[in-house]
């Protein structure tokens, strides 16, 4: 760097730390780097925002900052544009390569796309990926991925970074379908980061890059004052201004970049002497880079939605046959027993033989997961007997078994008979995997004394494999499986 | 997972989202935040979005938003 070109730099960083409450002594600016760090976080496929971050970044570096591009994970899973691209995710690898990503740790929903898919990605990145908490088993190895990484800005400044990702107390895995993380072996977070603590030598800035949650990098501060920085992810937590925490800056940039987060760090002698970090919103920026604006309008425009994946002999008509053809499709995706799905969450009211990815979305917008929980029949009549009472009238389509809901004429429940696909009544004595979306989870009111979880996969996308696994759609024609006696209403279309 | 909302303990499935421990809280509350008449904050007061992800014991708190471009 020329020497005006530096004398520029240090001017720049002593402006900009103008209002720091640790600010350095002005006098010795000798040496001195700042250090701006872009970080972003879950953006979910959500990429409407690239082209102002892009040009915003891009400014930065031309002003000769040292300028680094952080992403804290889960680039997947939130946008059916991008995670029905082919191949999935593919969008995302282009504007992050595009962007310039120096360093990029891998969230929970990373694994959603497919080991494979993953893979490919990673070895497609022109960035590094860290994830000290990630132990593949040979034959399982994620090109690209290590557990720390040593970068050097232009102007020299060392700086050491190790990622990590959150693993579920129960499982020890990662937030995803425990299918599609076969092959590797995940240690916990924090003990973890403990062990890269002798990466604080011979670096001038030590950062954690995590995606373990906003809790879980509080207690990552308390336990590692070595770090300078943690840049999070997980919560889509929106940390403005950045916080000190046990003297580590804590930063996590909400989600759907809808924020960019923004860290200045003021290295001198081999380390950090000044540091703050905020949001900027994304939406109030008014530069956009025409390249990427028109990478993103390519990607929007996404052929596959149009694309026919099934074709039925006949229109799927009315609540009762789509909502069949849903709970069919989540019991067959997850190997359930029984499959609820509320009407009020079947949104077409028919679906044309020549059935697009489009018409799925259309028919299931909500991105609701599938949620399983173990449940015996008295438990199923109470989710029923809620279901009911919400208008007086049938609620829940279902798969795997049948149900009448007897009422007297104030339409007050008198019994619920269930049966079995066989038309027999349903064991009493047993439990069930029961698959219900998360909105029938959290919203209804039954008592049940398995809380569930989430099986890490949406009920849209249960629907899509169904489709493009070849079922039988012949049967989805004059059929019911949810009854009421007397009847009710006559208008269920 | 047990979580905490205003102060009142709700029971959600493990993996559950910020979403579905409003649900829990109340339909009201949830229908609130929804429509952006109030927001969800974490136990430290940060903003989280509904798709947030949440682990045994978080906490949440339900405020009104701030009115946009009205006097400070």
């Amino acid at each position: 760097m020329s020497r005006p070109a530096a004398a520029v730099l240090e001017l720049l960083a002593l402006l900009a730390f103008s209002s720091c409450a640790s600010l350095p002594p002005a006098a010795a600016p000798a040496r001195e780097s700042r250090v701006v760090i872009f970080h972003f976080n879950d953006v979910h496929g959500k990429i409407d925002g690239f082209p102002k971050v892009a040009a915003l970044i891009d400014a930065e570096r031309r002003q000769g900052s040292d300028v680094l591009v952080l992403c804290a994970g889960d680039n997947f899973t939130g946008n059916p544009v991008i995670d029905q691209y082919d191949p999935p995710g593919r969008p995302m690898l282009e504007l992050l390569n595009r962007l310039g990503v120096d360093l990029m740790t891998l969230g929970n929903h990373e694994f959603d796309v497919g080991m494979e898919n993953l893979k490919q990605f990673a070895a497609q990145a022109r960035f590094p990926l860290v994830s000290a908490n990630i132990h593949p088993q040979p034959g399982s190895e994620i090109p690209n991925l290590s557990a720390s990484r040593l970068l050097t800005t232009k102007s020299g400044v060392r700086i050491a970074a190790f990622g990590l990702i959150q693993i579920e107390p129960g499982n020890g895995l990662p937030s995803t379908h425990p299918d599609r993380v076969k092959g590797l072996r995940f240690s916990e977070p924090l003990a973890t980061a403990l062990e890269m603590k002798p990466l604080r030598r011979g670096a001038d800035v030590f950062l954690a890059l995590t995606h373990i949650g906003y809790e879980e990098d509080v207690k990552l501060a308390a336990a590692m004052p070595e770090l300078d920085a943690i840049i999070g992810g997980h919560s889509h937590t929106r940390v403005d201004p950045a916080e000190t925490v046990n003297g580590v800056l804590l930063a996590q940039a909400g989600s759907d970049l809808r924020w960019l987060g923004r860290v200045e760090l003021l290295v001198r002698g081999g380390r950090v002497v000044a540091k703050k970090g905020g949001l900027i919103d994304v939406k109030g920026l008014t530069a956009e880079d025409p390249e990427v604006k028109a990478m993103v309008a390519r990607f929007n425009d996404n052929p596959v939605f149009a694309r026919v994946i099934a074709t039925a002999p006949f229109a799927i008509e009315g609540k009762d046959a789509l909502g069949a053809l849903m709970t069919d499709a989540m019991r067959a995706a997850h190997g359930l027993d029984v499959a609820f799905q509320n009407e009020g969450g079947i949104r077409l009211r028919r679906l044309e033989p020549a059935i697009t990815l489009k018409d799925v979305y259309t028919l299931d917008p909500f991105g609701n997961q599938v949620v399983e929980i173990a449940m015996n029949a008295e438990e199923i009549r109470a989710l029923l007997r809620d279901s009911f009472a919400k208008g007086k009238e049938l609620d829940l389509q279902v798969s795997g078994l049948s149900y009448t809901i007897r009422t007297d004429s104030e339409l007050r429940i008198l019994g619920i008979d269930l049966r079995g696909p066989d038309g027999r009544p349903l064991a009493e004595d047993r439990d069930y995997k029961v698959g219900v979306s998360s909105y029938v989870a959290s919203s209804y009111r039954f008592a049940h004394r398995d809380p569930g979880r989430s099986l890490n996969a949406t009920t849209a996308e249960a629907l899509i494999r169904y489709l493009q696994g070849g079922a039988d759609l012949s049967v989805y024609r004059d059929i019911q499986r949810a009854f009421q006696d007397p009847p009710g209403r006559n208008d269920r279309y | 997972m047990t979580i905490q909302v205003n102060n009142r303990t709700v029971e959600v499935f493990s993996g559950a989202q910020v979403a579905d421990a409003l649900r829990a809280y109340s339909q009201v509350t949830w229908k609130q935040v929804q429509n952006g008449g109030k927001v969800v904050l974490d136990g430290a007061g940060h903003e989280v979005a509904l798709d947030g992800a949440l682990a045994e014991g978080s906490r949440l708190q339900v405020k009104r938003a701030a009115r946009r471009g009205g006097r400070a």
